[in-house]
């Protein structure tokens, strides 16, 4: 037993490699089989979006194999992962539909070179979950100039491209930062764990937070710190915080590991007891079950589970059928409208939990 | 023996006084710092605080001792933040099913096998250090992946988070996980042959082989002691957190360097101390706890880290120079 462990390290890197080799039974990256796939399709929020029969895809009257690439921006977050698991179910109801992934390692350069690579390896069309938007426009040139369907997930790029699917995260901040406000009865200080600087899901986070504010003169940001996305970061910014800061109504943090994260800092100055609230973003189950629990106020629902979307939209192209819900907006091309999830506050806690991404639990609240 | 012990006297007396000189240096860029933040922040200098810090710079501080080691025979170690990542969620899958007894010592030595890969990789395969551990950096985070499937495993155990939480004595455990990985180290390269050694590798490496050191094991043995840190800082990490993520770590490595650097031990190698790096180590963490308190923008912060680097180690090295 205790073993068994550290020998499944060396089989695990195996096996892998083998599944890759001996084809259908174990999916790269989620490594997941079909079957575990089509129970997880029936959950899926989106499969009523261009819906599409179970069976084989006719392209111009015939059966061929048909080969989709997907370029992600990199697989180091399980958002990412979840991204891709749902294309993977989309794919398992299509026996001659092949997915070729590639892993950007959050790179611009790289995944400009990866989706040249798919180019050259002759796909049908390709979805690519840009990791920067103005940085992918050459990868989306290139794709469309050989006139092959490009389905942006996610984050836009800037140019032409058959289709872009993806929530606002504008929007989805202004639900959030509104729950907050009325949840404070608009006074209070508040400070922000923004996610990766630079990043545009968190710049467009803080703008729709700002957005917000600017309505309620009596919240005031005291600061602002850079989380990263992830937990560790965020106990050092608001362990200093604390101690810089007797007053803090609420913690604005643009993902979830970060709340968690301020929370243990709160746990670990004693000040559980001010009942200091999170407000957060990310959609997971996890963070779901803390809106339950009551140790975030609001969970901004941003669901990865656009990705079957994302294949359904190639195949739809590919196979000719029109795409309802195709609407120009104000950038080159058309995008999906899609309605914003509602946030996940303690009301819908219930109605979501099992919905959202991962299957992971949330750590235990400290202050409990 | 006894006809060269005057000499050797002397030899070490100036030695350690040139040692004191060229510490004064790096321990008044922190006595600046520490009176800028106490200017800047009347929270600063209060007990709580300077725990906080204390436990804030426990991981980069004990990933950084075990850099010093490799800095000292002009090495270099760039996986040990990958190393973290991977004992972190070793520690997060073992304690699922086992209890502390079984996943702390078994992830440790995740640390000190990846550290022995290093090490062989480096003395008998003739690989240079930097591209040995950049390969360790890409594999070692590649396991903590696929182990995990990129997903993060929480820790649920009660004991471990008190680990990565508690106090002993009033003190933070990780802060005094850093201060006795500080004492053994210290002791180690100033009080034993191997500790000897590690400066006349880093020093003249064919000179220490002539003069009968057993370079190649004494090598080995420098780069395990670094992965075993790694996944003591990685202890430290998974028991703060409560959370074993494969992304544990990312970028440690450079920031575990700096501190190496900034507490004045020579990328040349041959000479530097743990002390020197504790001390870099509390400069940065101090700067970055001061940024925070007085709550600058953080794209800024980075600007004053970078700044901040460069003038220690130019504020350190003018002494010496001198």
């Amino acid at each position: 037993m205790m073993l068994k462990h550290v020998a499944l390290l060396i089989p695990s890197l195996l096996a892998v490699t083998l599944s890759a080799a001996l084809a259908q039974e174990r999916l790269p990256i989620t490594n997941k089989t079909c079957d575990e796939l089509a129970a997880f399709y029936a959950k899926l929020p989106f499969t009523d979006v261009l819906p599409l029969e179970v069976g084989p895809v006719e392209v111009q009257g015939k059966v061929r194999p048909v080969t989709i690439g997907f370029s992600q921006t990199g697989f180091n977050h399980p958002w990412r992962i979840a991204m891709l698991e749902a294309l993977q179910a989309e794919a398992c109801r299509h026996p001659n539909v092949k997915i070729v992934v590639l892993d950007g390692n959050v790179d611009v350069a790289k995944q400009n070179n990866d989706v040249r690579d798919l180019l050259a390896r002759g796909v049908d069309g390709v979805v690519m979950s840009p990791v920067e938007s103005a940085g992918l426009v050459p990868a989306a040139r290139a794709v469309m100039a050989q006139k092959l369907p490009l389905i942006v997930l996610d984050r836009d790029v800037p140019s032409d491209k058959t289709l872009f699917i993806g929530q606002s995260n504008v929007t989805m901040a202004e639900q959030v930062a509104e729950r907050m406000a009325k949840d404070l009865g608009g006074t209070g200080n508040i400070v922000v764990i923004t996610g990766l600087k630079g990043s545009s899901p968190a710049v467009d986070r803080d703008r729709g937070m700002a957005d917000v504010l600017a309505k309620y003169p009596g919240i005031k940001v005291l600061v602002k710190g850079d989380g990263e996305w992830i937990r560790e970061p965020a106990v050092r910014l608001m362990e200093d915080w604390l101690t810089a800061n007797p007053k803090i109504t609420a913690v604005f943090s643009h993902a979830e590991e970060s709340s968690w994260g301020a929370q243990l800092a709160i746990a670990r100055a004693g000040r559980c007891k001010e009942g200091i609230r999170h407000y957060t973003f990310d959609g997971s189950n996890a963070g779901f079950k803390s809106v339950k629990r009551g140790t975030f106020g609001a969970d901004g629902n941003y669901t990865p589970y656009i990705g079957d979307i994302g294949l359904r939209a190639v195949i739809y192209t590919l196979t000719g059928k029109a795409i309802p819900g195709r609407a120009n907006y104000d950038s080159p091309g058309s995008r999906l409208l899609l309605p914003d999830s509602p946030s996940v506050v303690p009301e819908n806690a219930d109605v979501w939990i099992g919905r959202g991404w991962g299957d992971f639990e949330p750590t235990l609240d400290p202050c409990r | 023996m006894s006809r060269s012990l005057p000499a050797l006297r002397r030899g070490r007396l100036a030695d350690a006084a040139s040692r004191l000189h060229k510490q004064a240096g790096v321990v008044l860029a922190l006595v600046l710092l520490v009176l800028a933040a106490t200017y800047a922040s009347d929270r600063f200098l209060t007990v709580p605080n300077l725990l906080n810090v204390l436990r804030q710079v426990a991981i980069v501080g004990i990933l950084a001792v075990g850099q010093t080691f490799a800095i000292l025979t002009a090495g270099i170690d760039l996986s040990v933040g990958a190393v973290l990542g991977l004992s972190v969620v070793l520690f997060a899958r073992l304690l699922e099913h086992h209890g502390l007894v079984v996943a702390i010592p078994l992830g440790l030595l995740s640390g000190a096998v990846a550290g022995l890969v290093n090490g062989i990789g480096i003395a008998y395969g003739g690989i240079p250090p930097f591209i040995m551990t950049l390969g360790m950096l890409s594999f070692a985070r590649g396991l903590a992946f696929i182990y995990t499937g990129g997903t993060p495993i929480p820790i649920l155990n009660e004991d471990f988070y008190d680990i990565g939480n508690g106090y002993v004595l009033g003190m933070p455990i990780p802060a005094l996980m850093l201060i006795a990985a500080l004492f053994a180290c210290g002791v180690v390269l100033r009080l034993t042959p191997f500790g000897r050694c590690v400066y006349a590798i880093g020093s003249n490496e064919a000179a220490a082989r002539l003069s009968g050191v057993a370079v190649r094991r004494y090598k080995v043995l420098v780069y395990v002691i670094c992965g075993l840190l790694a996944a003591l800082a990685g202890l430290v990490y998974a028991s703060q957190l409560s959370v074993g993520t494969p992304i544990a770590g990312q970028g440690y490595e450079l920031d575990a360097i700096a501190a190496v650097v900034v507490g004045g031990t020579s990328l040349f190698g041959g000479a530097g101390s743990v002390f020197g790096t504790f001390v870099g180590t509390l400069i940065i963490g101090v700067l970055a706890n001061m940024l925070n308190l007085t709550g600058v923008d953080p794209f800024v912060q980075q600007l004053f880290k970078g700044a901040l680097i460069v003038i220690a180690v130019f504020v350190m090295s003018r002494p010496s120079r001198g």
